[in-house]
């Protein structure tokens, strides 16, 4: 409910600050704002890539199920879901290259982050789809990291 | 008006220090820091108010009538301390003389800040390249302490890399007294001998500074799949202050011939390793004691090489301050297999027991028990009780046939889990519970972690690993004899599987879930041990099931898999040992409430999981939540809230843009109170942020 009050605002805004572009442009941010993680922003392909560089690189700390351990908050479940309510991927994204790994951050790829990403939105339950992650925050600070499936 | 009362002040030990901090405050108030018209500019000198550990304050500016009232006075971010952001800022700071000292950001960078402004006015960083990337605690830690003669003033911490700084509060730079040019490297003199820039060993607690003696704790890489067995030895040391030269020593894991040796099994006690001190400690200066809680020998979850009792592991030790001798124990868990450590400070409290006034101590636990004892004596107040537990099936794991149990007071989480634990907002949710439990072993508080297998992948515990309560440890009212403490309800699977890859570990068995490879943990970033950090060849996962969860994930259709509540604060009464309140702390999560299998469903508000440490004042409860919700206006954030400490009834909340990361504190300074709270998480990074009432600062 209020997710959906929110994304008719922002298209609201979208479209009022779009209204001196092309057509065509107008058309493809209006389509940006509805674009949440439930619309299939990842690749099974891509999920399987972040999954081995997980095991590698994150799982030491955040656990082999992504639930977390003493120093690591958990990648999955209730707590992740809720702490990132309401972001973007390109949030998520930030987070994960400029901080991750501990040891060594800023080690990873662009590619190697939005690997990571996808994994962990499909351990999340979010679907997979045709499209993958671009390896970039800017590339993907439209999509939207929805908690609950939206309705319908 | 300040609430401090006359009987406040004397009553007990614990307002006593306060007492004494005021004395020395107010001796020292410096020019053009006159206090206000009405009310003496007061201190915070220790993480938690006090060495006592109880996170109480008398003052009452800001109560239940203006909570709401509160603004945001100023906030720091730490984004510009060290090479890259930080999102886990853990601090409480200290108040002393109107400045605010701490360490913040990723490099664990050591400031001090104008307590009225939130102004920088200095800042000492020691940048430790590898040795800090290598250490098990990374980011800011919890802070610094303080040390005065009441002329000399010194601000001490722990690099991320272990080495104790020693400061002059004035003007941040190093004591050239103190160790070599202000330092002393916490991985020499160590009774052990380990590398200075690889070995496992770090520490995110600040130190206890007790008369003139700095107590520094020690701790290790996480041990669900510990690389070794024979880790760093967590022995606990106490330095001069004046000169940084060691003093003592106590050795967590005991040497042959020292007492408690006796407790291990087969000499394990020679090989083992861990047994930190990571949590804070408590001190009694009239004692003569520091209290200090213990984690587990080497092995969170498995014992194989820590077999027996293994003293000092999950006790409370008492020591002598000035030699670090051991006055008494006492061991909560008996060869724990839930990694239990003991994870903050036991609470020092004078309470009324049968008739008289009994210097005691509360220690809050992981497994939601407060552990009540005379911390003369180390005699528990109410009898603890040795129960039979059950064995597991682990080959070669060492069982304890019984632990202990308080006859008072009564856990104050939810321990172990039946079906009636189980999600029930709808039939269809506990329904799909009770399914979903039929492929773990479920039973109460002290069920033994099982080998991992297709139908059933582990036990479920809880509190689960993280706790209960963790690090930030509970608030206590020396007037009505109250604690309070927060913990949240998460369960955690524990299984157990066989380890044959010396790359991975030396263990035999390891925590895990059959069918997922473990990983090694390893001190972070010893890329340099490059053998450990082989990737595994990939194998299918069994416990993996077809576009649905792995095993492991403790959610059904997405929603925690026990009921409400997630975080809850209790209070619970010392002259009776008896809960006097419990509440739910911290918004109902957004997927809760817009979850489509909710739709319709009236859901009391179900508090939040976190680590929170509660402040207490003279009528309130204050602590943020712990995780971020979506509010009415569609703003992301998390509340400061204040609740009435006699009833637990909500009297105001004021918005944070990110949940509590470390605990608050606060201070009247210059006539205005002030609440200081580090806060951060998710896409927010770290920021300290101070509130006070409208008006003229």
């Amino acid at each position: 409910m209020m997710v959906e009050d929110r994304n008719i605002r922002r298209l609201g805004i979208a479209a009022g600050g779009l209204a001196i572009l092309l057509i065509g442009g107008a058309i493809a941010h209006a389509q940006t704002a509805d674009r949440s993680v439930w619309t299939g922003v990842y690749s099974a392909e891509q999920a399987e890539r972040g999954k081995a560089v997980y095991t590698d690189q994150c799982a030491a700390c955040h656990g082999a199920s992504l639930a977390g351990g003493d120093v690591a908050p958990p990648l999955s479940g209730s707590t992740f879901l809720n702490n990132w309510n309401n972001t973007s991927a390109g949030d998520l994204f930030e987070r994960i290259s400029t901080t991750m790994p501990q040891s060594a951050p800023g080690s990873l790829s662009g590619k190697q982050v939005s690997d990571v990403e996808a994994y962990i939105f499909q351990a999340n339950g979010f679907p997979a789809g045709k499209t993958m992650l671009p390896p970039a925050q800017p590339m993907m600070a439209g999509i939207k990291i929805v908690a609950s499936k939206p309705a319908g | 008006m300040t609430g401090i009362s006359r009987r406040s002040l004397l009553a007990g030990t614990t307002s006593s220090l306060v007492l004494s901090g005021l004395a020395a405050g107010g001796k020292a108030a410096a020019p053009g820091q006159s206090a206000g018209p009405t009310a003496p500019d007061t201190e915070w000198r220790y993480y938690a108010a006090d060495q006592a550990n109880t996170r109480y304050s008398p003052l009452d500016q800001i109560n239940a009538s203006n909570f709401n009232d509160l603004q945001v006075a100023w906030t720091f971010k730490t984004d510009a301390l060290g090479s890259r952001k930080e999102y886990q800022l853990e601090s409480t700071p200290l108040l002393i003389k109107g400045r605010l000292f701490t360490t913040a950001g990723s490099r664990r960078d050591c400031i001090a800040l104008d307590g009225a402004t939130g102004e920088l006015l200095w800042m000492h960083r020691v940048d430790e390249g590898q040795r800090a990337l290598n250490s098990p605690r990374q980011l800011s830690g919890h802070g610094v302490s303080y040390w005065t003669d009441g002329t000399k003033e010194r601000i001490l911490y722990v690099t991320t890399g272990y080495q104790l700084v020693s400061l002059d509060a004035a003007t941040g730079l190093p004591d050239p007294e103190f160790g070599t040019h202000g330092i002393v490297d916490l991985k020499r003199d160590f009774d052990q001998d380990i590398d200075l820039v690889n070995s496992d060993v770090g520490l995110h607690s600040t130190p206890l500074v007790a008369k003139d003696v700095i107590v520094v704790g020690a701790s290790h890489t996480a041990g669900d799949v510990p690389a070794t067995r024979y880790n760093v030895k967590g022995y606990v040391r106490g330095f001069d202050v004046h000169t940084g030269r060691r003093k003592w020593i106590f050795h967590t894991i005991p040497l042959k011939g020292e007492f408690g040796y006796d407790s291990w099994i087969g000499g394990d006690a020679d090989k083992a390793g861990n047994g930190g001190v990571w949590a804070q400690m408590s001190a009694d200066e009239e004692l003569g004691m520091i209290y200090i809680p213990v984690e587990q020998p080497t092995g969170d979850e498995v014992g194989l090489y820590r077999r027996g009792d293994a003293l000092f592991g999950e006790s409370l030790v008492a020591v002598d301050i000035e030699t670090g001798r051991r006055k008494w124990h006492y061991q909560f868990e008996h060869h724990g297999l839930w990694d239990r450590d003991i994870p903050c400070a036991p609470i020092l409290c004078d309470i009324p027991h049968n008739g008289r006034i009994v210097k005691a101590l509360a220690q809050p636990t992981k497994q939601a028990f407060l552990y009540v004892l005379d911390r003369t004596t180390g005699k528990p107040i109410w009898p603890i009780v040795e129960r039979k537990v059950e064995k597991g099936n682990v080959p070669g794991e060492w069982y304890s046939p019984t632990q202990p149990v308080p006859s008072k007071p009564p856990a104050y989480d939810q321990q172990g889990v039946s079906i009636d634990d189980l999600i029930d907002f709808t039939p269809a949710l506990r329904a799909e519970a009770v399914e979903f439990v039929k492929n773990y072993k479920i039973g109460p508080l002290y069920t033994p972690p099982v080998i991992s297998r297709p139908g059933q992948w582990g036990t479920i515990t809880v509190p689960g690993l993280q706790g209960g309560t963790n690090w930030p440890g509970g608030s206590y009212d020396p007037e009505s004899h109250i604690v309070y403490v927060y913990s949240k309800t998460q369960p955690s699977v524990v299984g157990v599987v066989p380890n044959d890859d010396p790359k991975v570990s030396d263990f035999a068995f390891v925590h895990g879930i059959e069918g997922m490879k473990p990983r090694p943990q390893i001190a972070m970033g010893s890329e340099t041990s490059g053998e450990f950090r082989m990737p595994p060849p990939p194998r299918p996962a069994p416990g993996q099931k077809p576009g649905g969860m792995p095993a492991g994930f403790l959610v059904v259709q997405g929603l925690p898999l026990l009921k409400p509540p997630y975080g809850r604060i209790t209070a619970i009464d010392l002259s009776k040992g008896d809960i006097a309140w419990q509440i739910a702390h911290g918004e109902t999560p957004d997927n809760v409430r817009n979850h489509p299998a909710l739709k319709g469903l009236k859901i009391p508000r179900t508090g939040r999981m976190g680590n929170l440490g509660p402040l207490t004042t003279k009528t309130l409860v204050i602590c943020g939540e712990g995780g971020f919700y979506t509010n009415e206006y569609g703003v992301r954030g998390a509340m400061l809230r204040a609740y009435d400490k006699a009833t637990g009834q909500e009297k105001g909340a004021v918005y944070m843009s990110a949940p509590q990361s470390g605990s608050p504190m606060t201070y009247m300074l210059k006539g205005k109170q002030y609440l200081v709270v580090a806060i951060g998480g998710g896409n927010y990074s770290s920021e300290l942020v101070a509130y006070r009432l409208p008006g003229k600062a």
